[in-house]
């Protein structure tokens, strides 16, 4: 998602968060429903969520090609 | 101008972010979620113990004329023994599982499937992580000729005595869980075991080896053998 100035045409942009206004996490909050802080509440639910799927998801796929686990003399 | 380097600091704080919690996963939540899976592993073993469903069917029937008779044969990422190294600790278990695929050693340390039973003739070979998932074997270099590795399967204990070890070999070498692996100084078929492991600790360019043969075995009634009491 890199955000070129030259995505940014008309005021109307390709990829919604290179608006030139604020940024990937700025377009986040504004998009969030309700005041400061449900945005702020909502926001922690998002960012817990994100991150239970990395530990439970995408770590455990991404740790074994990683060398640690490598400890047998066959590789079987 | 502006609008790329906030999209770039925006990527270089969700890159970091990222790269901090990854190894926030591999240096403590594989720990946590090792130890309760083995702790796990050992209560379903010593469940199944007690339920007397160790099975010694064929009790002295056949041939079997030494101690151990013929059990059953070990199922596939199922646990089937506890081994106990004193040097690692007093309080250090382990449940052995069946098989050394990256799935079974993370509940565990991991029996080379085709190499020997417990206590069989052959050579009973098994490996762990250095790091990560527990650290079962992180001290793996402290270990010392005359050192006790302590094994039970529910019916008896069996004390091996290292002989060799630790020694550094490369990952290709698979001669060292031979039944009577050449570097090990070992000549005559016997009733060997072999601990295998990474080295250096967070690499994979080596491994550690250790190597030891059976000094005796009692049965569980008789009581935890010498080595395991204080």
């Amino acid at each position: 998602m890199p955000c070129a100035v030259s995505l940014v045409r008309y005021g109307v942009s390709v990829v919604p968060w290179c608006d030139g206004r604020d940024g990937m996490y700025g377009w986040i909050w504004r998009h969030l429903p309700g005041n400061a802080w449900v945005k702020a509440l909502l926001s922690l639910v998002l960012v817990v969520a994100v991150v239970y799927v990395l530990f439970q998801y995408v770590f455990p796929w991404a740790e074994p090609l990683l060398p640690f686990n490598d400890v047998t003399v066959d590789n079987q | 101008m502006r609008v790329v380097v906030r999209t770039v600091s925006e990527l270089c704080i969700t890159a970091g972010a990222l790269i901090v919690l990854f190894v926030v996963y591999v240096l403590f939540w594989t720990g946590v979620k090792a130890d309760t899976v083995m702790d796990d592993q050992i209560d379903q073993l010593q469940n199944q113990w007690s339920k007397g469903s160790v099975r010694q069917q064929p009790q002295e029937t056949a041939g079997a004329s030494a101690a151990p008779a013929e059990p059953a044969p070990y199922r596939k990422g199922k646990p089937f023994a506890i081994m106990y190294i004193p040097r690692l600790g007093f309080t250090w278990n382990k449940p052995v599982l069946e098989g050394t695929e990256v799935g079974t050693l993370k509940k565990g340390l991991g029996h080379y499937a085709n190499t020997a039973r417990l206590g069989q003739e052959g050579n009973f070979s098994v490996a762990g992580h250095r790091r990560t998932y527990g650290d079962p074997f992180k001290d793996f270099p402290k270990l010392r000729r005359g050192d006790a590795v302590v094994l039970t399967d529910g019916t008896t204990w069996f004390t091996y005595r290292i002989d060799k070890g630790p020694y550094k070999t490369v990952p290709t070498d698979i001669e060292v869980i031979d039944p009577v692996p050449r570097t090990s100084g070992y000549t005559r078929p016997g009733r060997y075991l072999t601990l295998t492991t990474c080295d250096p600790e967070w690499g994979h360019s080596h491994r550690l080896i250790v190597w030891a043969h059976l000094d005796s075995t009692q049965p569980v009634e008789d009581g935890k053998p010498v080595a395991l009491r204080r």
